[in-house]
Parts: C-alpha cells; structure tokens; sequence
C-alpha cells in the first residue's frame, strides 16, 4: 500500500495549536496507513493496534516539533516505524532470540506449496518482513532501515535478500537460478 | 552455469549491481526471468489491499490531547506569572514613549491571565460538564486560548521587541478568552453545586 496523502498545511498548524478537530482530522486521515504498516511489521493484530494508539498518543506529544520538513505522512510513519520496531525488539529480548532471519511458519503449512503472496509473507520472520515492507513498499533506502533499526547497511541489505529468497521458494517461484 | 543470486537481482533492480552480475543478466534468460519476478513481487506486495484497524481508538487519543492541551494551557499560565514579575522590576525604571506603555500592557496582561488560571484551577471539574451547551462551549474557549498559545509559542522564536503591540494584542485576547472561560466554569461549579 502507498500513501500519498498531502495535507493542508492550515490543518497542521492548527493541529500544533492543539486544535481537537484539527487533531481528529489526523487521525481520521493516517489511522489506516498507519495501522497497516504496523500491521504488516507485526505478527499480531493487538500489537498493531498498540502502535497505532501509541503513535498518535506521540504525533499529539509532539506535532509542534514537525516543522514541516518533508510530508507530514513521512513525520508520522517514521513514528509508527519506530514503535513498532521498538515493540519487535521488545519481544525479541523477552524470548532471548536474536535479531532472527528464521521463517515462522504455521503448523500444517508446507512450504513450497502454492499459497499466496499474503501468507508467504506472514511466514517471515518480524525482522525480515519489516524491511521487506519498509524497503519494497514504503520506499525506504538501506541506510534509514538501518538506521532505524541501529544495524548496518548491509544487515538491512542481507535481511531483504534472504526475505526474498525465502519469498520465492514459498512461493514455488522462479526456474531454480538464484542460490 | 553460475546464475545470479538473491543479492545480485536485488543489486540490478537498485541499479548498484557489479558488471559481472549486469553483463550475466544481459545474457541469461533464466536470470532475466528471475529479475522479473523479483519486480512482479515487488509490484503485488505493493497492491496488497490496506488493512483496516479493527477498533476505533481515537477516543483514548482525544484523551491524551485535551490533557495536552490543558498542562499546556497551564505551563502558559505560570510562564505569564513569572514573566510578570520578571517585567515589574524593569517598569520601575521610568521610561518614556510608547515602549514602556507596551511592557506596562504586557506585563498587566500577563498578570491577569495567570490570575484567570488560578481561578480555573479552582473551579476545574473536567468530567462534571452537565449540558452540551456548556461542553460545547468550553471546548470552543478552550480552543481559541490554545490557537492563541500557538501563536505565542511561535513568537517566542522571534526578536520580542519586533513584536511587542501584537503580543500585547495576543495577551489581551488570551485573557478576555480566559475570562469567559472562567465564567462558565463558575456556572457549571454552581450548576453541580459545588
């Protein structure tokens, strides 16, 4: 899903003066972007709903700060973003595993069967899906993944080239060239 | 015959791939049709249909933004006490034209307004609102005090004597505002029976 939404510059200003409907009219325009990037970051529904509030709880904290450097979408995306990573993070150190590069795949799924784009990319894992999504889909570059994330460049360009790999045999794609 | 890897088709699709890997792909029919892949997959995780938030949670939001808005409202109050006194000990230094009438207007303006905030304090029973009209129009006054607060935040940044006989004006109109808004808090206090 992309996202193009241009908003008008008086309904941010009255948003920083703390203006409710002004501030309703934010929400009302990136709930939906933002929970679906929170969504496809994250496994669970509950915690895509959490990012959401908490990423508007923070836009409300903090909109006098947006001076209106780039799209105020890329502002609040970059947000929801965080928070979510934040949230991955969280789960990873509560389960002691590391940033992982394995697939989680649902019990009676096998893979390599002919199953759709949607539920191959569920099967990733948190990390991998969020720089597929944040790269292939939001446009983000190598270097602000990383950033993001607090990895390297090349980790962000590994996780998008073995999240592919994984994509494509999911998938049954392709002739058997790539390794 | 050594094909492309993952890594390869991503680095030609970003167009940073080596010339070997380009000079391959020029060649190889398996590897182009793997790079056209890798795009149509691209292209339909781009067109997956957007998710929908299940439950409406702009209402925990809103919340959040009138508490905001009021430690705002107040953080401007006590700003405006402090910068009165600041500017009472620089007005007992006689001065003559208009400047010194100006920081006389602010300064009575500020005063005033920080004394409204302790009277809101007061009479503040947020929750105990009985009538839509009340409501309503407490939300109206508050609003206008805060696109008031706004503006002063913002001239804040700016040379203050530059702006002197606006910001008496802001004050002036944040104070009136705050007068009516103390007036129907009073109401409703007594409506409530406080």
């Amino acid at each position: 899903m992309t996202v193009a939404l241009a908003v008008p510059d008086i309904l941010v200003a009255r948003a920083q003066a703390g203006d409710e409907a002004a501030l309703e009219a934010l929400y009302r325009a990136f709930e939906t972007p933002v929970y679906n990037l929170a969504r496809r970051m994250l496994r669970n529904a509950e915690d895509a709903e959490d990012v959401l509030q908490e990423t508007f709880l923070e836009v409300v904290k903090s909109i006098r700060t947006y001076r209106g450097e780039g799209h105020l979408w890329g502002w609040v995306r970059k947000i929801a973003a965080t928070k979510a990573l934040m949230r991955i993070r969280r789960e990873q150190l509560r389960a002691a595993e590391p940033l992982d590069d394995e697939p989680v795949g649902r019990p009676g799924m096998h893979v390599g069967a002919n199953i759709d784009l949607e539920r191959a990319f569920e099967q990733l894992s948190d990390t991998s899906r969020s720089v597929v999504w944040l790269h292939d889909v939001e446009g983000y570059t190598h270097e602000e993944i990383s950033e993001l994330m607090g990895k390297s460049v090349s980790f962000s360009k590994s996780q998008l080239a073995r999240a592919h790999a994984r994509l494509r045999r999911t998938l049954g794609e392709g002739e058997g060239a790539t390794t | 015959m050594m094909h492309c890897t993952m890594d390869d088709l991503l680095a030609l699709r970003a167009g940073e791939a080596s010339v070997w890997a380009r000079r391959h792909a020029e060649d190889c029919a398996v590897c182009r049709a793997e790079l056209e892949v890798l795009y149509q997959r691209v292209a339909q995780l781009k067109a997956l249909p957007p998710l929908h938030p299940p439950r409406d949670r702009w209402s925990i939001v809103r919340g959040a933004a009138r508490t905001e808005r009021n430690r705002r409202r107040r953080t401007w109050g006590g700003w405006g006490l402090a910068a009165a006194a600041a500017l009472a000990g620089a007005l007992l230094v006689p001065r003559l034209g208009g400047p010194g009438t100006l920081h006389a207007e602010l300064s009575m303006a500020k005063n005033q307004s920080a004394t409204l905030e302790d009277q809101l304090q007061s009479y503040d029973v947020d929750g105990r609102v009985l009538t839509g009209r009340m409501a309503a129009k407490l939300a109206e006054l508050e609003d206008r005090i805060a696109v008031i607060d706004g503006d002063l935040a913002r001239r804040g940044t700016l040379k203050p004597q530059a702006q002197d006989a606006e910001l008496v004006q802001l004050w002036k109109q944040r104070v009136d505002l705050m007068r009516q808004l103390v007036n129907v808090r009073v109401g409703t206090a007594r409506y409530v029976g406080l």
